[in-house]
């Protein structure tokens, strides 16, 4: 009998490595859990292997050249990574944006936000066992990624957004087009939550489970749906508006009123689908009342930006990403940090982890919909 | 106590039966798979929209070799190399290479072409078995080719805009003959007038 | 299959060696024969699977290796046969190759006992339904096996996730299988066939409403007794990488799944047979009175008719165990725990106990309509089901405006 087995057996706890070759770690994400039986005792998790130093990237690459690079800060809401960054630099051009051009650019993030969403809800439903709501929602994502590529060309990273406007005009027909994905997505929605959101082994397994209590959330700094679902009421968006986001309606979802508890993964999953609603909302809004115009304002094709620093901030589908920008008056940036919600969502795992069983510690995982690029840029 | 018992037995019984109800529904329903490569009506380059960011093509005929692509590339994919005639003052255009290995299809190099001379085609399976064949070269070695001039009154002759521009694919079946060495000339060049001095 | 030995070999006046020696011939035919069905069956399910699983996502599934990609499990196993056998240094060597051959019978010998038709069952065994029981928790000790042996943490969690799920839900499943058993008065599969009738009012699952629900508890232990979703905890991908399978490659590998697959009609046979009439046929109420007054070649057609039968009772089944994998998400352990010891005990208790007062019931005069009611209604409630399983599907469809289209459908 090999030795390593019997001593795995014995009444102490085991510590086994989550990743980062783990089917549900959604990346390469190591988590080192310490277990006892299947519960877990203590999480350690440990990040940085996607690190691709995004942010010295930054110092050596001209203004413009970054903004590719924003998109692989967080691959899943790349026009969010391109929003924050150009609005940082307009900030410090003082470039004033088209209306279009800023209707265009929410309509691209919202969009943005729904297919990250379907993914997140689809992915988590996903480590829990059930295969086909994944595809799914990739399926109803594919038919924005189609869309995405007449906005902007790329599926993925879209690299949509310069300075002072967006790369590219609507092409003729796409606003009809985005309206009729919004009439077939509020009905795919109802049947998404009748396949998935709605059954109760489903519920069972989320309720209760990972509940970040509203203190706790605030002080490790989580944001965007991770925060909301714990009964804080904050967004970006309305709290700090940018943008053309004041000119709109919609509402701020926040958990408390679903089953189980305010902060538990269940609540984190419904504030997602919640949130896909209210972003389709937001792009009816902002396509039924485009503006002709512009959609890129004048600006110098090296733009040299003078001596000063900016912090602009986003509500990225993970929550708060900021850009804090200090420029030295050459054309590139002196320095740049970007602030994500990804690893503050990270580093919140050693202190709700302990007391979960392994299942329940995918399921948290899925619910914190955390993406590694964006933890570790 | 036991009014939540039989609950949850209804609730699960239900939530299954609507869930089985949706899965059973797809079976009637069409796929959406596209059956890439070979089972589908046109290629798929052609279904493309426009505006996609496929491989980089160029057309060396409309270039006016002022290598505003060569700077504005984050990732120096692109090499172009010109030659000044001493006695008709004309500019030749000697090199233009994209290495399509190194580009990430971010498009700022279209953007700043004055013609349109380069630009993304629809084409996107660069498959290759050695990674010194996605080398593009646009300009045999050897070969001078005189740098377009624009025109104040007629417009350039560029590719009208959303339309889709296929001439690649015959380069992509026969690709130019390239010396590993000339490849690993190119990066070294790359290195040494790299803008990235420290601070 | 004796007495078809028996009446091949009646003619031939054989010494008794002889006939022994025959007889051993003819077991290692029958033997041949099932396990040439099983392969031939589970390698088949695991397209028709994947066929339907791509179905449901949307997808197309395999449909390039032969006829609509009818051949891919060939492929596949082929494929699996040619791997490189990889046994990682620190397992237990002996355990680990031993691991697949114990789970393997499990799974192949319940084909024993299976009545596939009026007579065509391997082995007509008086305790069949205990047989099959048995043997089939055989399958429990190989992966826990597998899981020990691995020497890998996560394979550890699912080879005892498994030992402990299997075991609890024996439970459940037994009780199930004794509410058919008292109705019926047998352990014997071909006598618990006799007993039920061809229309589906004569069947055990519409016979009361306690084996109603004993169809449904049996159901579901006997999903978690073959580690199927919901119940797929000891090889979950996404908490246990795959269990008990994590070390396991090529051929190895394929003979837990060759199991698993194997276990799909086992699954659906035990409950056709159990609840769903076997193989009666409709409209006939002695099906051996018929065969024994049918000519030779009447025989034949009654006998393959009954396999029909029963063939398209064990397909249905079949296709809801896999669209049931491919819908629901899998419980968490104590869940699972829960599930067993909480409701479905409890509820097999009541099950038996229902069931067996409707067996005291007198059966006539009165008595006889009030039972035949019950039999209707029951049998009116499990078409309801179904219809509405199939006008919710219809309203899924419309709802979202999708035409019905059977495009790539095979």
């Amino acid at each position: 009998m090999s030795r390593m087995a019997v001593e795995t057996l014995d009444n102490e706890s085991t510590i086994v490595n989550m990743g980062p070759q783990h089917p549900s770690t959604h990346g390469v994400i190591n988590l080192r859990l310490q277990l006892k039986g299947e519960v877990i005792e203590a999480v350690d998790p440990n990040v940085g292997f996607l690190h691709r130093s995004i942010e010295k990237i930054a110092e050596l690459t001209q203004y413009t050249g970054f903004i590719p690079y924003t998109d692989r800060i967080d691959y899943l809401g790349a026009m969010f990574g391109n929003m924050g960054y150009c609005m940082a630099v307009e900030k410090l051009l003082g470039v004033e944006v088209p209306r279009r051009a800023q209707y265009m650019r929410v309509i691209a993030c919202e969009l943005n936000r729904i297919i990250n969403h379907l993914i997140a809800c689809g992915t988590m439903s996903m480590d829990l066992g059930a295969f086909t709501p994944f595809l799914h929602g990739i399926r109803e994502r594919e038919k924005v990624n189609d869309m995405m590529e007449k906005i902007c060309g790329a599926r993925l990273n879209y690299n949509y957004m310069r300075f002072g406007g967006v790369s590219l005009d609507y092409m003729p027909g796409l606003d009809k087009e985005i309206l009729a994905f919004l009439d077939r997505f509020e009905r795919f929605l109802p049947e998404f939550n009748r396949l998935i959101t709605g059954n109760e082994i489903f519920v069972q397994r989320l309720l209760h489970v990972g509940v970040i209590p509203k203190e706790t959330a605030i002080h490790y700094g989580l944001g965007g749906p991770n925060l909301r679902a714990s009964g804080v009421d904050f967004d970006v968006r309305r709290d700090y508006p940018y943008s053309v986001y004041p000119e709109f309606s919609f509402d701020v979802v926040t958990g408390g009123h679903y089953p189980g508890e305010c902060g538990d993964s269940y609540a984190r999953y419904m504030v997602r689908i919640d949130e896909m609603r209210q972003s389709a909302r937001l792009v009816r809004q902002a396509v039924e009342g485009l503006p002709e115009g512009e959609y890129l304002a004048k600006v110098a094709r090296n733009p040299v930006p003078p001596k000063g620093e900016v912090y602009s901030k986003v509500e990225s589908v993970r929550g708060e990403m900021g850009f804090y920008l200090v420029s030295d008056g050459t054309d590139k940036p002196y320095r740049l940090k970007v602030r994500t919600s990804s690893f503050c969502a990270m580093s919140v795992m050693p202190e709700i982890g302990p007391g979960l069983m392994v299942a329940d510690m995918t399921a948290f995982f899925g619910s914190l919909d955390v993406v590694a690029p964006e933890v570790d840029r | 106590m036991l009014k939540q018992y039989f609950k949850n037995i209804k609730n699960a019984s239900t939530s299954i039966f609507e869930g089985l109800a949706v899965t059973l529904s797809y079976m009637v329903r069409k796929p959406i798979t596209i059956q890439y490569p070979d089972r589908i009506e046109k290629p798929l380059p052609e279904m493309l929209p426009p505006t996609f960011r496929g491989i980089l093509e160029v057309d060396t005929g409309i270039c006016t070799v002022c290598m505003a692509c060569m700077k504005r590339c984050p990732l120096d994919t692109i090499y172009i190399e010109s030659e000044r005639d001493p006695e008709t003052r004309k500019n030749y255009l000697t090199r233009f290479d994209i290495d399509v290995a190194r580009c990430m299809v971010c498009g700022l190099c279209t953007e700043v072409c004055p013609t349109g001379a380069i630009r993304h085609s629809t084409e996107f399976d660069a498959v290759t078995s050695d990674v010194i064949n996605l080398v593009m070269r646009y300009v045999q070695p050897g070969d001078k080719i005189p740098a377009y001039k624009v025109s104040k009154e007629e417009e350039p002759p560029g590719v009208p805009q959303n339309e889709p521009y296929c001439r690649l694919k015959k380069q992509w079946d026969a690709p130019a003959p390239l010396q590993p060495d000339e490849v690993r000339g190119a990066v070294r060049w790359k290195k040494q007038t790299s803008k990235q001095e420290g601070r | 299959m004796k007495y078809l030995f028996d009446s091949l070999t009646a003619n031939w006046n054989l010494s008794p060696w002889m006939t022994t020696l025959a007889l051993v011939l003819w077991v290692v035919v029958i033997t041949a024969g099932v396990l040439v069905f099983m392969a031939t069956f589970a390698g088949f399910t695991s397209w028709v699977e994947r066929r339907i699983a791509g179905r449901m996502q949307s997808r197309i599934g395999p449909n390039r290796v032969g006829p609509f990609g009818g051949l891919q499990w060939l492929a596949d196993g082929l494929k699996c046969f040619l791997k490189e056998d990889v046994i990682p240094k620190a397992t237990d060597p002996v355990l680990f190759r031993l691991a697949p051959y114990l789970v393997f019978p499990g799974g192949f010998a319940a084909f024993a006992a299976l009545p596939f038709g009026y007579g065509i069952a391997a082995s007509n065994i008086d305790i069949g339904i205990f047989y099959i029981t048995a043997i089939t928790s055989l399958v429990v000790i190989g992966i826990l096996m597998a899981g020990w042996s691995s020497n890998n943490k996560w394979s550890l969690i699912g080879g005892v996730r498994s030992a402990a799920q299997i075991i609890s839900y024996e439970i459940p499943g037994g009780l199930a299988i004794l509410t058919v058993v008292v109705l019926a008065g047998t352990l014997n599969m071909h006598e618990l066939v006799v007993a039920q009738g061809g229309w589906p009012w004569h069947w055990f699952i519409f016979r009361n409403p306690f084996t109603f629900v004993a169809f449904f508890i049996f159901f579901a232990s006997i999903l978690a007794e073959g580690n199927r979703t919901p119940f797929d905890l000891p090889e979950a991908e996404s908490e246990l990488v795959a269990g008990y399978l994590t070390e396991y490659t090529g051929m190895r590998f394929l003979f837990f799944l060759f199991t698993e697959w194997a276990n799909v009609w086992v699954i659906s046979a035990l409950l056709t047979t159990l609840f769903l009439g076997g193989w009666q046929i409709p409209g006939i109420t002695d099906l051996g009175a018929t065969i024994a007054a049918a000519t030779s070649l009447g025989k034949w057609f009654w006998v393959l008719l009954s396999v029909a039968m029963f063939f398209i009772k064990t397909s249905a089944l079949v296709f809801l165990v896999i669209q049931i994998r491919w819908t629901l998400p899998r419980l968490r352990v104590d869940q699972l725990m829960i599930m067993c010891w909480k409701y479905l005990v409890p509820m097999g208790f009541v099950t038996l106990l229902g069931s067996a007062i409707f067996l005291v019931l007198p059966r006539e005069g009165a008595w006889a309509w009030f039972h035949l009611s019950v039999q209707g209604i029951m049998t009116l409630i499990g078409f309801a089901i179904v219809a509405g399983l199939i006008g919710r599907a219809w309203y899924n469809i419309h709802a979202l405006k999708d035409r019905i289209s059977l495009e790539n459908w095979l």
